[in-house]
């Protein structure tokens, strides 16, 4: 009892941005949002939306190429990434106005490395990320480039190009996350496998950590320590490390098989870890976090886990599961109905986890009796992979071909 | 009665601001050197072109053709700093659409750069796309060919005359698969390995040992004998001594299944040897497709290397420059399979072709 309140007074005082920059409290500047975590408790959306019929689609923009990363919000901008043109090779980032959904500016590159990737995936895998200033956008053929909020290039990479190994034809995903003004990347593979520390105000390496020769898609968590210092935690089948961004010296290291799919989400002091089930693990201390627990039954297949109200939910293949964030018990479990593959992370907004499946079903189900409750599975009519950004009381889904503003009408 | 114009201080104020480089002589190429020349590894050119790319965003004075035209002949990360520039300038001054129209209607400009403005001109506007695309079909831009193709190849019924044209210029193998496949439908049939320039005949000794996936870098006695020109007619292989064996693919796309060849053997390394001849010295690509970790020689020089196993394969996947000598060249592949029980770990697969650098098979011109 005094534990969780420990934790929890220890998380409601340390939070801080985990992004450094001008990141403000309603955007959405990465994987999973500001805190990795995929939830937004003060946005209401909307229960019930339609593709087809356009019922609470605010706007939908038609977008060449593919993609099934997620959008982001930075301000009035909504940004996401295509890659479309002879195979997949031009990279796109590109960025919408988020009342109305018109182009503001787009970038566009050739990429340098491999852009070959299973047909599920694409080339536009990783989700963009921003410090408020900045713009980062990471593709599978492992180029990056960074721009400001106008869309003017400020810096290119290709690490195709400087470790000439690096790269997975079935796709790499992992996406990038800033840190103190440093871009944190990771690339796992079989050939040149590393992560890299870039700053992120000229793009030279800040620091480079070599990584396990095995294929990773996971991607690379920022947590904040009781010291008040932000680490970047890693995950792989071997162990998992927390590096210090500003030089990627190794702060600890633990050896225990992580998932390379799902990746890790931290809440409330505790760092939750997909590892052929869930690992909790105790963030409050000093040094190598201990085990809280750890559950087999609560196994993320390929979404990353997310937390709300001290309840942890994972989806093994179309079950939603949801388990007790102190002790790893599971709680309930929800059959999707009628879903197919699920590759995108879900979110949570007001007490409703959105949970698309890859043919754009997207199950709204309520979390705020005993157990879930489906309370409606609406068509999008588009692919969804990536994982939704949430910003006010508006969800925006990037599609393979299109991207939605879901708000109630 | 005369008019009198007054210009307010505040509206002259806010010309000025918008126009921030009244006066100002527009980027040169000359300017844009540091971006031509940024290579892989170089951190200190890429501080040195992200310091100009900062400044030139708070400018008004680089015309996006300006960017492009200095594309040619740039490295290949210089040119994406160039186009990141251009795309920027473009937002900002778009160029006229008569000075794009004349950009792209130079072949003599850098292929990314002519198809990036193809872009320019035609996103959003599909009339406009098929205007330009029509007689596009054999542009040097590997790119805009391929739309162009695409194109071409949109209606249900096309000609054998015509199919034929598109096949010859035709360079992205699944363009290039399904125009024989709809050659193969008017009942004509194409030789598809050979169109490609696939190597389909071979001779092959192993199985050696590869247990423990740790014998890539293990240089059995082939690999020695083959630079030295001088192959055994036996080794000793992983359990016993193995000969070379003949082995011939019918495969329209060249594929040699080493797994059939060789019992799905795990845990080996088999090589492979095969023999081009030219009519001249040439320079050429040796390209590859290849399921598993595997080396390529050609006249004893190593030009392919991937320890890499069961991460997705494909036509092209891995391509080197090569020079072909005029007479024998010999071709040596070792290819490596790992022990992976996962059912789609099995294959023990590769292809490989040459072809000049757009894809064209050599035999062919």
């Amino acid at each position: 009892m005094f534990k969780k309140f420990y934790l929890t007074r220890w998380f409601m005082l340390s939070t801080g941005l985990f992004i450094s920059g001008q990141v403000l409290a309603e955007d959405w500047p990465q994987f999973r949002g500001s805190f990795v975590g995929g939830a937004a408790s003060k946005s209401t959306l909307p229960d019930k939306f339609d593709g087809e019929s356009g019922a609470n689609i605010a706007w939908k923009v038609s977008i060449p190429g593919r993609s099934v990363g997620g959008a982001i919000v930075v301000g009035d901008q909504v940004i996401t990434t295509t890659s479309d043109g002879l195979e997949q090779r031009r990279i796109r980032l590109l960025s919408y106005d988020a009342t109305s959904g018109k182009p503001r500016w787009e970038q566009q590159l050739v990429a340098r490395g491999r852009p070959y990737c299973h047909p599920t995936s694409a080339n536009a895998a990783p989700t963009p990320a921003s410090d408020g200033k900045h713009v980062v956008a990471f593709f599978s053929s492992n180029d990056i480039a960074c721009t400001d909020l106008q869309g003017n290039l400020l810096w290119y990479r290709s690490l195709a190009s400087d470790f000439p190994k690096a790269g997975n034809d079935v796709g790499m995903s992992a996406s990038p996350t800033i840190v103190d003004g440093v871009v944190v990347v990771q690339v796992e593979c079989q050939g040149d496998s590393f992560a890299l520390g870039i700053n992120i105000s000229d793009g030279t390496t800040v620091w480079k950590k070599e990584r396990p020769r095995k294929a990773n898609w996971a991607s690379p968590t920022s947590v904040q320590l009781p010291s008040g210092k932000t680490a970047v935690v890693m995950q792989s089948s071997e162990n998992l490390v927390a590096v210090n961004p500003s030089d990627g010296k190794e702060l600890w290291k633990i050896d225990m098989g992580c998932s390379t799919t799902p990746s890790s989400t931290v809440s409330n002091g505790r760092l939750i870890v997909p590892s052929g089930g869930l690992t909790a693990l105790d963030l409050s201390s000093a040094g190598a976090p201990s085990k809280l627990w750890f559950e087999n039954k609560l196994n993320s297949t390929a979404c990353s886990p997310l937390v709300d109200n001290d309840k942890v939910y994972v989806v093994n293949r179309t079950i939603l599961v949801c388990g007790d964030l102190f002790t790893g018990k599971v709680l309930w479990q929800l059959r999707i109905p009628d879903a197919n593959q699920i590759w995108s992370s879900p979110v949570i907004a007001n007490k409703r986890l959105y949970l698309f499946s890859m043919d754009g079903s997207c199950a709204v189900v309520s979390l705020d009796g005993e157990e879930g409750k489906i309370e409606n599975v609406n068509k999008l009519g588009d692919e969804v992979l990536g994982s939704p950004a949430i910003s006010g009381n508006a969800m925006f889904v990037r599609g393979a071909q299109n991207l939605w503003k879901i708000q109630a009408k | 009665m005369k008019k009198t114009i007054t210009l307010s201080p505040v509206l002259l104020l806010g010309a000025l601001l918008i126009t921030p480089n009244v006066g100002q002589a527009d980027v040169t190429p000359q300017q844009l050197e540091p971006f031509r020349k940024v290579q892989p590894g170089d951190d200190a050119g890429v501080a040195q072109a992200s310091k100009l790319a900062k400044e030139l965003s708070t400018r008004n004075d680089l015309a996006s053709l300006t960017a492009l035209r200095a594309m040619k002949g740039a490295s290949s990360l210089g040119k994406n700093w160039l186009q990141g520039l251009a795309n920027s300038a473009q937002n900002r001054r778009p160029a006229g659409k008569a000075e794009l129209e004349a950009f792209l209607n130079n072949t003599g400009e850098d292929a990314e750069a002519r198809y990036t403005v193809f872009r320019w001109l035609t996103d959003g506007n599909a009339e406009v796309r098929k205007q330009w695309l029509v007689k596009m079909t054999d542009d040097p831009s590997p790119e805009i060919r391929y739309e162009a193709i695409a194109l071409a190849l949109e209606p249900s019924e096309l000609s054998e005359a015509t199919l034929r044209q598109l096949l010859d210029l035709a360079r992205q193998p699944e363009q290039v698969t399904a125009i024989i496949e709809k050659l193969g439908k008017l009942g004509v049939k194409i030789d598809q390995a050979k169109h490609f320039g696939f190597l389909t005949q071979w001779k092959f000794v192993g199985p050696f040992d590869n247990v423990g996936s740790d014998k890539f870098n293990t240089a059995y006695p082939v690999e020695p004998d083959y630079v030295a020109g001088k192959i055994a007619d036996s080794y000793a292989g992983k359990t016993a001594a193995v000969q070379w064996v003949q082995e011939s693919s019918s495969d329209p796309e060249g594929l040699v299944d080493l797994a059939k060849l060789y019992n799905n053997e795990k845990g080996c390394v088999v090589y492979g040897l095969a023999e081009v001849t030219s009519p001249s010295d040439v320079a050429c690509e040796l390209r590859v497709g290849c399921i598993n970790a595997q080396k390529v020689w050609v006249n004893g020089e190593l030009v392919i290397a991937n320890e890499v196993y069961h991460t997705g394969m494909q036509v092209d996947q891995y391509i080197a420059p090569i020079k072909l000598k005029a007479g024998s060249n010999k071709i040596l592949i070792k290819v490596c399979q790992n022990e992976q029980k996962d059912a789609w770990a099995q294959r023990y697969v590769f292809q490989a072709r040459i072809c000049d650098s757009t894809g064209k098979a050599l035999s062919q011109k």
